[in-house]
Order: C-alpha cells, then sequence, then structure tokens
C-alpha cells in the first residue's frame, strides 16, 4: 500500500495502479444514485476492472457511514463466483516449495483473493451495522469457508500478505459475535470452537480477545455447550466437558500467556476465574492461581488479603491468618477493614488465638465510620465471639466471668445495631447458654429458630441441648425426633448421637443401644453408598463419627457394668484413633469397674500427659487416688487434681461432686455441703452434651 | 445437564392438546385471559405480570391455590414450552416462599410445584452430581500444547482437582425444612439451565427477590473500587430500616443465584437498561450481606461480579473488527 504523502487530508482519494484521483467527483455521483456512472468513473481514471471499482465504490460507501450504499455496490458483486475463481489459484500451488516465481504468483492471487475478501468482509459489516445477523453472519462464514478451502493446509506464517491475514483474523473475531448477536448460540460455540482450534495464524491480541469472548459466553449466557466434538480431540489432551470446564480451561491459558509476556494485563481475567472458581467451590485452586502470578500484577496487600479470602474459602484458616497479619502489619494496611473482620472471625474459632482476634474486632469497630458504618454491629459480634471464646481458656474464675459478661456486652449492643440478623440471636444464644441462663438462651434459640424456618440444623440441636439442660428431656426428645423427620438421612447422625444421650439420660439404656445400633448401621450405609466425590458439605459436615459412636457405646456399656461389651466397643473404638484422651478416660473408668485400680490410674495418668486440660481424667484420677488410702497425702494430691478439673470448667457438676466427698472424707463438714449443693444446683442445668458441640 | 429430562417428554402430537387444556383452566383463573391462542399464551407479555401478582397475594401458595396446582398440572404435562412457561414464574414462587418461611404460613401448594421442579432435575440427573475437572496446564488439552512449560509431565489424571459444582440429587417427597434452600437452589439451577428462554421481566424479577433475601441495603458499594482511599468522603448514613425477608442463604442457595445473577449483569442481554439495575442492585446487596456474615466464599464471587459489571458500564467503545479508515482508498 502506498503512504499518503499528504499527512492527514480532508479529501478521500483513490489509489490503485500507481496512480490516484480524487473521490469527490465519484461521490458526488453517488450521491445522485448513479452507481453505474461511478464504477465507469473509477474503471476509467484508475484503469480497473468491473470487481476493483466495485470494490473501491463499496470502500468508500462504508467509510462515508453510507451502509445501505456499500451494500447496494457490493450485490453488484457475484461474490461467490469470485470465490470460486480463486480456490484453483492456491491449492495447486501450496503444496510447492517456495521459490521466486511461486512467490510472485503467489502474492498476485492473495491480492486478488484479500480483494475479494475484503469486499464480503465490508459486506458483513454493513450487515451488521444494520442488525442484519444471520445474514451477516452466514456471509462472514463464507469468508471463513473460502479461506479454509484456499489455505487447506493452515495459513503459513510468511507467505501471507498482511492485508489478507488482517481480513481472516477480523472475520475470524467477528463471526462468533454475529452468531451471538443473532441469538444462534449453537453456531456461536461452533465459530468460537473453529476460531480456536484452527490455524488461522491469529496474532496474540486476537487469540486473547476471541478467547476471552468465549469465556463470557461459556459463563454467563446460560447456554450449555455440548463438549467439543471428537475430531478435534487429540489422543491425551484434556477435553473439558462442560461450560465451566471450558472457561476454567481459557482463563488458566490466558494467565499464563500473560505470564510469558504474550499478552498484556487484563484485570478482569482474574475475575472472571475467581467467580468461576468460587462458583466450583475451588477457592483453593484459585489460591494457586493468585500464587503463580507475577509479583506487581497486583499491589501485594491486595493480593494477600485475596489470597487469605480464598485460603479461608477453603477451610485453610491457619493460612489465611497468617496472610491477614502480614497485611494487616503497621507498615502495611492496618486498617483494611475487611481483612480485620475475617481475622477475628478466623481468630473467634479457636481459643489460643481469640486474644488476638479481640485486638481485630477492637480496632475495626475503631475503624467503623463512614462507608463503613453499617459493618459495626459485624465487628461488635466478632469481639463478642471473640471473648465468648477466650473465656474458655481464662486462667482464673474472675477473668472468666469477666470475659464472659464482656463477650454478652458485645453481642447485645450488636444486636441492637443488626436486629434482623439471626446468626447473631444464634450465637448470642449459644453465649446465654455457655453462662447457663437457659431462659434466655431458649427464647433466642426460639427466635433463630423462627426466623429460619427450621432451616438450620444447629439451631435444632441446640433447642435440644437447652431442653435437656433444663431437664426436660421429654421435651427434648419431641424435638429431637421432629428434627430427624425433617434431615435427610445422611444428616441425620448428630441428632441420633443426641438421641442416645437422651435416653441414657432418661435411664433407658436399651434404647439408647438401639439408637447407636442404628447409627453404626447408617455409618456403614454411608461408606458404601458414597464414592468420595458425591458428599456435599453439608453431608460431610454431619457425617457421624465413627469413633463417636463406639465411644459413646462404651461408655453406656461400661455404665450398665457390661464390662465385656464395653471392652469390644472400646476395642473398635481404638482402631479407629489410637491416642484420645477420652477413650483413656473410658479405659480408666473400666478398669476402676473391674477393680483394677492401678491399672484404672495408668490410664488416666496417660491420658492426662496426651491432653493435660482434660476434665474427666482430673475427676477419675483424684477419684482413684482417694481409693488408694486415706492418709491426708493422697487426699492432697486428689485434691488438687480437682481444682484442677474446677479451675479448667468450673460448671462441672460431677467435679464438685467429688470434692464434696472429699472434704467429707477430710471431715470439713460444712465445705462438703457446699460442694454438693453447687453439684445439686449444677445437675439442673447439665445438659446432655457441652454447648460448644454446637460449634 | 440435559435438556429435556427424563420426565415424559411429551409427544408431539398430544402436547397442541395439553396446551389447550392448560389455556382452558388457566382462563378460569386469569379472567382477561379471554382471547388467547396457545402460541401467544407462551409469548404474550401480558400474562406474566397477572400471573406474578396473583402469585404474591397474601395466600397464594397455600395447598388448595387453583394457582399452584395449575403451576404443578402443567410442568408435569412434560410439554417443553410448558414447562418453560411454568419456569418463568419460579422467581416469584422461590422469592415468595422463602420470605413467607418465617411467618410459618402453610405453602404446600408452592412447595408443590418447587418439588416438581426437583424431581425433574432429579430425574434427569440420574444420581450423579455435577462435577467439573479443574485442568492442569502441565498436561496438553485442546487449547495449548503442554510444550512451552517444563518437561512434559507425568500424565496423572488420578490426581487432578475435581470439584462438585452440585452434589448428586437424591429424591425428596416433602420439603423438610433442612432440604429447604436445597431444594429451592436446585430449581434456580433448572431456571439457570434454561435461562435463554427466559423472559426480561422474569429475571428481574429474580433480582429484586435477591435483594429481599439479603436483607441488607447495598447503596454504599455503589462505589467499589474508592472504597479503598475514601476515608469520610460521602458518609452514607447507616439507615438500619427494619428489612422483611431477610433470609439464610446457606451455599446450596447462593451458588445457583450468583449464577444466574452473573448472567443477568454479563449475559448476552445485559444491554438491557432494567435487567443491568436490578441485578447490579442485587448484587450491591448480596455483597453486604457477604460482609456481615463475614463469608469469604461469598465476598469472592460477588466481589468479581461486581468489578466486572462496571467494566460493562465503561465498556470500550472501540471495535477490535472495525477496518482501519483512511481517507486513501485503495486495493
Amino acid at each position: 500500500m502506498e503512504s499518503s504523502e499528504q499527512g492527514s487530508v480532508s479529501v478521500r482519494e483513490f489509489h490503485a495502479n500507481g496512480t490516484h484521483m480524487s473521490a469527490s467527483e465519484v461521490e458526488a455521483k453517488l450521491d445522485q444514485g448513479n452507481v453505474q456512472d461511478a464504477e465507469d468513473a473509477l474503471r476509467e481514471g484508475l484503469s480497473l476492472n468491473f470487481e476493483e471499482a466495485r470494490a473501491l465504490l463499496g470502500k468508500l460507501e462504508y467509510q462515508r457511514g453510507n451502509v445501505e450504499g456499500a451494500l447496494r455496490v457490493f450485490d453488484g458483486i457475484d461474490l461467490q463466483a469470485a470465490i470460486q475463481r480463486l480456490q484453483p489459484a492456491f491449492s495447486e500451488k501450496q503444496p510447492v516449495k517456495k521459490g521466486r516465481n511461486r512467490t510472485e504468483s503467489h502474492s498476485v492471487s492473495q491480492h486478488a483473493a484479500s480483494l475479494v475478501l475484503e469486499a464480503i468482509y465490508l459486506k458483513v459489516k454493513s450487515l451488521q451495522k444494520l442488525g442484519k445477523f444471520t445474514e451477516a453472519a452466514n456471509e462472514c462464514k463464507r469468508i471463513l469457508d473460502a479461506v479454509e478451502k484456499i489455505f487447506y493446509l493452515g495459513i503459513p506464517d510468511i507467505q501471507v500478505d498482511n492485508k489478507l491475514q488482517e481480513i481472516v483474523s477480523h472475520a475470524v473475531e467477528l463471526l462468533p459475535e454475529l452468531w451471538e448477536e443473532a441469538g444462534c448460540y449453537d453456531e456461536a460455540i461452533s465459530a468460537y470452537r473453529r476460531a480456536l482450534l484452527s490455524q488461522w495464524n491469529l496474532d496474540n491480541d486476537c487469540c486473547a480477545r476471541i478467547e476471552k469472548s468465549f469465556v463470557v459466553f461459556l459463563l454467563y449466557s446460560g447456554v450449555e455447550a455440548s463438549p467439543p466434538s471428537l475430531a478435534v480431540q487429540i489422543d491425551g489432551s484434556y477435553v473439558p466437558k462442560n461450560n465451566l470446564e471450558e472457561a476454567i480451561l481459557l482463563l488458566m491459558i490466558l494467565l499464563k500467556k500473560f505470564c510469558l509476556g504474550k499478552m498484556k494485563w487484563d484485570p478482569s481475567v482474574m475475575e472472571h476465574l475467581t467467580f468461576a472458581l468460587s462458583i466450583c467451590n475451588q477457592t483453593c485452586a484459585l489460591a494457586k492461581q493468585f500464587e503463580e502470578l507475577m509479583p506487581g500484577v497486583y499491589p501485594r496487600i491486595d493480593c494477600w488479603n485475596s489470597l487469605a479470602l480464598c485460603l479461608s474459602g477453603a477451610g485453610q484458616n491457619d493460612n489465611a491468618l497468617n496472610l491477614l497479619r502480614k497485611s494487616l502489619h503497621k507498615h502495611e494496611r492496618p486498617n483494611d477493614f475487611t481483612s480485620l473482620l475475617l481475622a477475628a472471625r478466623i481468630c473467634s474459632e479457636d481459643p489460643q488465638l481469640a486474644h488476638e482476634g479481640v485486638n481485630h474486632a477492637q480496632r475495626a469497630i475503631s475503624n467503623a465510620h463512614g462507608s463503613k458504618e453499617h459493618l459495626k454491629g459485624v465487628a461488635l459480634r466478632m469481639l463478642g465471639l471473640c471473648l465468648g471464646k477466650q473465656a474458655t481458656v481464662a486462667s482464673s474464675d474472675y477473668e472468666r466471668s469477666h470475659l464472659q459478661s464482656e463477650a454478652l456486652k458485645s453481642l447485645e449492643e450488636a444486636i441492637k445495631l443488626e436486629p434482623n440478623n439471626f446468626d447473631l440471636i444464634f450465637e448470642l444464644a449459644v453465649q446465654y447458654a455457655e453462662q447457663r441462663n437457659l431462659r434466655a438462651a431458649l427464647r433466642s434459640a426460639r427466635h433463630f429458630f423462627n426466623e429460619t424456618g427450621g432451616s438450620v440444623l444447629k439451631a435444632w440441636i441446640l433447642l435440644v441441648l437447652i431442653l435437656s439442660a433444663q431437664q426436660r428431656y421429654s421435651e427434648a426428645e419431641v424435638v429431637t425426633d421432629a428434627a430427624l423427620d425433617q434431615t435427610a438421612r445422611w444428616e441425620q447422625g448428630p441428632l441420633l448421637r443426641l438421641k442416645a444421650k437422651l435416653k441414657i439420660s432418661q435411664s433407658q439404656p436399651m434404647d439408647a443401644i438401639e439408637t447407636y445400633r442404628y447409627l453404626l448401621a447408617l455409618v456403614q450405609a454411608q461408606k458404601k453408598s458414597f464414592g468420595s466425590l458425591q458428599i456435599s458439605s453439608k453431608v460431610e459436615d454431619n457425617k457421624v463419627n465413627e469413633f463417636d459412636i463406639w465411644h459413646g457405646l462404651t461408655n453406656l456399656y461400661a455404665h450398665l457394668s457390661r464390662w465385656k461389651d464395653a471392652e469390644i466397643c472400646l476395642q473398635k473404638a481404638r482402631e479407629l484413633k489410637k491416642y484420645s484422651a477420652a477413650l483413656m478416660h473410658t479405659e480408666g473408668v473400666l478398669f476402676e469397674g473391674l477393680g483394677q485400680n492401678r491399672e484404672a490410674l495408668c490410664a488416666t495418668i496417660n491420658a492426662v500427659l496426651l491432653e493435660p486440660n482434660y476434665v474427666p481424667c482430673k475427676i477419675l484420677m483424684s477419684a482413684l487416688i482417694q481409693k488408694m488410702g486415706s492418709d491426708s497425702e493422697y487426699l492432697t494430691v486428689a485434691r488438687s487434681s480437682l481444682s484442677d478439673a474446677l479451675r479448667i470448667e468450673p460448671t462441672n457438676r460431677r467435679a464438685w461432686y467429688c470434692m464434696g466427698l472429699l472434704h467429707k472424707l477430710d471431715g470439713r463438714i460444712n465445705d462438703a455441703a457446699d460442694c454438693f449443693q453447687a453439684a445439686s444446683m449444677l445437675e439442673e442445668s447439665d445438659s446432655i452434651e457441652s454447648f460448644s458441640f454446637i460449634s | 445437564m440435559s435438556v429435556d429430562g427424563a420426565t415424559a417428554t411429551a409427544t408431539s402430537t398430544d402436547s397442541p392438546e395439553k396446551l389447550k387444556a392448560a389455556i382452558a383452566s388457566l382462563s378460569s383463573m386469569v379472567p382477561s385471559l379471554g382471547s388467547t391462542t396457545p402460541s401467544s399464551l407462551l409469548t404474550s407479555p401480558e400474562i406474566y405480570p397477572q400471573i406474578s401478582s396473583l402469585l404474591r397475594k397474601p395466600n397464594s401458595g397455600a395447598g388448595d391455590s387453583n394457582l399452584c396446582r395449575w403451576l404443578y398440572d402443567t410442568f408435569q404435562s412434560g410439554v417443553p414450552e410448558l414447562q418453560l412457561l411454568v419456569l418463568r414464574f419460579l422467581p416469584v414462587i422461590a422469592g415468595v416462599y422463602l420470605c413467607r418461611v418465617a411467618d410459618r404460613k402453610p405453602q404446600a401448594g408452592f412447595e408443590a410445584v418447587l418439588l416438581a421442579l426437583y424431581a425433574h432435575e432429579t430425574a434427569s440427573r440420574a444420581a450423579q452430581p455435577v462435577t467439573v475437572t479443574i485442568p492442569d496446564l502441565a498436561n496438553p488439552s485442546i487449547y495449548h500444547d503442554a510444550s512451552s512449560s517444563k518437561a512434559p509431565q507425568t500424565k496423572d489424571a488420578d490426581a487432578a482437582v475435581t470439584a462438585v459444582v452440585s452434589p448428586a440429587l437424591e429424591p425428596h417427597g416433602t420439603v423438610r425444612s433442612t432440604r429447604r434452600a436445597r431444594i429451592v437452589g436446585v430449581a434456580l439451577e433448572l431456571f439457570f439451565a434454561r435461562i435463554r428462554h427466559m423472559p426480561v421481566a422474569s429475571k428481574v424479577e429474580f433480582c429484586r427477590f435477591c435483594k429481599t433475601w439479603a436483607g441488607q441495603d447495598g447503596d454504599m458499594y455503589r462505589k467499589l473500587e474508592e472504597e479503598e482511599e475514601e476515608e469520610g468522603g460521602e458518609k452514607v448514613v447507616a439507615q438500619e430500616k427494619k428489612v422483611e425477608g431477610r433470609v439464610p442463604l446457606p451455599w446450596e442457595l447462593l451458588q445457583p443465584v450468583l449464577r444466574i445473577l452473573g448472567h443477568c449483569l454479563l449475559g448476552p442481554h445485559n444491554r438491557d437498561v432494567e435487567l443491568f439495575e436490578a441485578a447490579s442492585d442485587a448484587c450491591r446487596s448480596l455483597f453486604a450481606r457477604s460482609m456481615h456474615d463475614v463469608n469469604p466464599k461469598a465476598i469472592l464471587p460477588i466481589r468479581s461480579l461486581m468489578r466486572l459489571s462496571k467494566d460493562v458500564l465503561h465498556r470500550n467503545p472501540l471495535d477490535p473488527t472495525e477496518l482501519p479508515f483512511s481517507d486513501v482508498i485503495s486495493l
């Protein structure tokens, strides 16, 4: 193409065959509707043949924005015939080795080809602009069909002139869009695949644009694409089998291209990938993608925060918290609200981290202004949760009650800001329950239950626990049965366990054994019928722990003094979990029942070594030591073990009871009476399972 | 998800009959239907708002509701067109249904329709979960060859991550309360699978219900990105109005909701201003909700949707498929 010397000219000019002429005369003729005259003028002025003149005219009309006119001009050319004329010229020469002459003749025919194809392409664009998408798509498809026939071995890199390549690339990119606009989605899908799977010699940018458009189509069109045809499947290569897979594959390829420097950064790629992988529950895989991004793509703090969200979403809270700690460092972005809330939330689940969580939550509260003000309630809620968790590991009674009341205060403050947040109501209920304010707990639990229409399993469980703490066993059982009725089989595990415990509390051990048997059958059925794939996360969460069942049964048989049965169950449980303080405690109980106090003591010592704060063992240990002798040394050791237990769990009824016995033995009747009273009061508010069972 | 699942695809011969019958019984409930012909029943824009408003009436979802019975029967007819017709009303049904759960009103009518949709999906999926295999670029795919990466890795297809998009379905004869979200969610998955056939009005209504379900005002997120810097800028006064209709949004419900919203925002028809606005609004509300729940699994995809929909507004007007214009017109 000749470069125009005039720089920017406002007058259009025709250039061809080494001469040029002004377009104004031709334009005037066109304006009068004389296409024929205009054509003649061009042919004369530039010594062109009919097709060339028409092509130039069409181009002129198109550039003038007169798309109808352009269409009229193009309709005059028999493009189909022109295409057919092109084909032999190419296909014969294609397989021949490159030679000077050949390339020469090549470029001539390529010139003719690009002339025809450009004319068709402009026709397509004109039709598109007129909203005739189907027609445009069909024309556009003809271009690609023709090109495929001409270059049936794929378009070679070097031999193609720029203009032809440009038109081919444009047509490849435009076709799927046209089908999409025409509402022909199946055609659009095959056009996209044709664009990406055939050899069009597209440049990187063009290819990336097509890939991106296809991704958008796959993810959001709501049209399920059938898998790619067998023809394109190469042995051993990965073939996506549905929209999400295909979109994710393309997005990953796009990211890789960026990493290899073949494409400039496009943030939307990462956003689409985030959406797609999140939808698949694969924030873990998303985290990997974030990690593999080159440094500098995102500001590092943004990257850490996104990673933290991914990891936390995938359940890797430890790693998430580590990243959040980095990003919340005073030199980074210490007041980032989302990070503060997420960090506090993660900390609220672990007693050892609760203290740290309190700091995060407090910082969030002090930053809750402006556009963040609506999140103040959330920050207060997190504070309450962290404080409540912290209370469970408080080192003194005073500290514990202080933390508990602070926790309650925060939650109550939060609920004033968010009266509709039923999760908050639930958390309040748990907090009340843990502090043995059972009436308030029941009220909140009911409120939550009604608001969520019984759709949340843990609401049923909390109700059962609170009722059992109020010693309203039969009501608790009614609720349990109703809950079982409202729950699918695979999620009934935790409820059945509660039911067994309720039966024990009501002195119906045989019913409890029956329930445990049913539970075992359920576990077996679950194992059989599920491949690891099919289990939804919900079922996974509610899966009964087989170990728990055997352990529960062991305790039950021990309670009934059926030592042989207990022994068998204990063995089963031990096979599932070798080192468990709870199990060792049960073992101790068994030995004690059989009168083997020394072995029993060994078991409890082992348990305490394994888990220094395991309260039931401390109690049992004290009882065992006490049995070994009534010298004051023994009694002192026994007492210290019990006080330890009470420090850890001041609401443990059994510990108070044993302490009472000890005092009585030691002759301190008043103290003994106090302890017994405490024990009996606690019995009135003892639930069949600790409230922490819920979370 | 195969189109027209296993539940009785009606033969072409009896479907006109069924269409007629469906109209006849519908016209007894919607008086203005009068002159409707079978084909206009499927396309007529007037019918949608009429039925939609009937579905919002106070006792609309009761077990003795004629309209619910009609929807149920019509869906069960197995005629694909009629099933699509019923599906259009899913947003209203699901929306009203979930919002009324806390009122403890009997809603057996709505539940019957939802269960019919659920059963349809259950049958067509044949106890198989919907899964996605996360590709590993180290292995070649149809779109790339792995040669550019290091040594060709051993094919460990077993190590490929398989993600469950929607777990296998078990049949349900009633709506058990703990399965409610799942049943509605699966119905919405069906809606998404047929969304290309759904009218804009139905999608708009869906978006509005999303906002209600979120129970959270999202206006403060109108300017998403500036959020970091803008400190003390415009103060959004926290107006804690009493919001009705906030519902639990477990993942099994939220996931299909997000897919539908993604379609409304970024799908082929996102140039419809009303739909786009409604969907953006729903997105902001759900984002606010996800922040209130401190739920990273929800924050991530919704944030991405919000960012992507912002790009739609500032869409690059440059058409890459346009040929360059020049004043010199040459061959």
